[in-house]
């Protein structure tokens, strides 16, 4: 009785900033009741405010004011805190031989999409999420792909392999569960020379537990390249006044030419 | 100008000791040099808004008066204007500016280009610090020997 008096002296006396602040961050919610993940978002990244504010400094360009912002990741790079990647032992030296040859056999640099993970974690472009009772749309400015994710849908039995493999999801409470199949074996999952079989098999939790952040939370299976699943764990940072943009990147791609151009010329880009 | 080029230095020490990740689309280490920090001052002759990649050329004079066309390269048209560029309004063909970059590995006249000083002073980055998109500082996995 006591400790119900205090904690109602407590709610009457806290300011009221505190409750319109708690609604500012609150989640928004679809008609259905469900979080809406409708927005654009930044992959990699854990900082709050506009694409401006958040990407200063050493970070995707900014103004270089805050020198303290941190890097965002290309979709080349490890997202931080990371673990370590579980390969087979033939698996993991074809990883590091990829590794060693600077991400020469990067797909992208061929201007192949980046399949998943690696597009949802990369911080340089933004995406967007449009969520429909019956759908959920994403779209990534990189590469110019896209995702049509049908709810509690059936994964069709003509697959194709697909560089963005076929994507199914449903809500588990507050949760989507997206679930991805159908991959080719011609992308990286996350990080240098991160590659895969055809029996890839990834599953996907968007959880937005604020505003401004979705947590992302990724198993990728497969049985053929991997002891065991690796887990990886990612969020993304809504970028409120930020829009896609057009990447076509097969305008003026120079980097294969001068890839074969420098090995020719003997230049050495084994990692020291 | 020795103060302004030992912040530069510093820059390009603090960059390469710091460069922990990211570039629009490939690895850095593939092209550049992040050992050959570079900077370079003159006249802006062509500027290419391309993707994957923008480019633009300087001709640089040396003491002799000699002048060499140098290559930039940095970030595509979409990052670009997220990070405060303005094509055709930014920079035009014929402004000076310096550039501070990373040399690339064929010794050729091309860097890659991190920072612009514009004719007006102004600073922006044109391209991602050294080390980007090299994988990190380790690979992703480590394999016994």
């Amino acid at each position: 009785m006591t400790r119900g008096l205090a904690a109602t002296v407590l709610i009457v006396l806290l300011p009221a900033s505190v409750f319109s602040q708690a609604k500012k961050n609150a989640v928004p919610r679809a008609s259905n009741g469900k979080p809406d993940l409708t927005g654009v978002w930044q992959g990699g990244s854990d900082r709050r405010g506009t694409w401006e504010e958040a990407n200063t400094g050493f970070g995707v360009g900014g103004t270089g004011q805050d020198s303290a912002a941190p890097a965002a990741p290309s979709s080349n790079d490890r997202p931080a805190g990371r673990e370590g990647a579980p390969y087979q032992p033939w698996a993991a030296q074809k990883v590091l031989d990829s590794y060693n040859k600077r991400a020469i056999d990067d797909p992208t640099s061929r201007c192949l999409p980046s399949g998943i993970p690696r597009i949802v974690t990369l911080g340089l472009f933004p995406q967007q999420i449009v969520q429909t009772p019956t759908q959920i749309v994403m779209l990534y400015e990189y590469m110019n792909v896209f995702r049509v994710i049908p709810l509690n849908a059936k994964h069709p039995d003509d697959l194709i392999p697909a560089y963005m493999g076929n994507s199914v999801g449903h809500w588990e409470g507050d949760t989507l569960v997206v679930d991805v199949t159908g991959f080719n074996d011609k992308t990286w999952l996350s990080g240098t020379g991160t590659f895969h079989s055809e029996e890839l098999h990834i599953t996907e939790r968007f959880t937005r537990v604020d505003k401004d952040r979705i947590n992302y939370d990724v198993t990728m299976e497969d049985p053929k390249v991997l002891t065991k699943p690796w887990i990886l764990h990612s969020s993304l940072m809504l970028r409120e006044g930020t829009r896609l943009q057009e990447y076509v990147c097969a305008e003026n791609n120079q980097d294969p030419e001068s890839y074969e151009k420098l090995l020719k010329d003997g230049a050495k880009i084994t990692r020291q | 100008m020795a103060r302004k080029l030992s912040g530069m230095w510093r820059l390009a020490a603090v960059l390469t000791l710091l460069a922990p990740a990211l570039l629009a689309h490939h690895s850095f280490g593939a092209e550049y040099d992040a050992t050959k920090p570079v900077t370079l001052t003159g006249v802006i002759t062509k500027i290419d808004w391309t993707n994957p990649h923008s480019y633009f050329f300087i001709d640089v004079k040396d003491d002799k008066g000699k002048v060499a066309n140098w290559k930039l390269e940095g970030y595509p048209p979409s990052v670009l204007s997220r990070t405060g560029w303005k094509k055709d309004v930014t920079m035009k063909v014929g402004d000076t500016v310096t550039v501070f970059g990373w040399h690339a590995r064929d010794g050729s006249n091309w860097a890659h280009s991190r920072e612009v000083t514009l004719e007006n002073g102004k600073k922006l980055f044109f391209g991602p610090p050294a080390g980007t998109g090299d994988g990190g500082n380790t690979p992703a996995v480590e394999v016994a020997k």
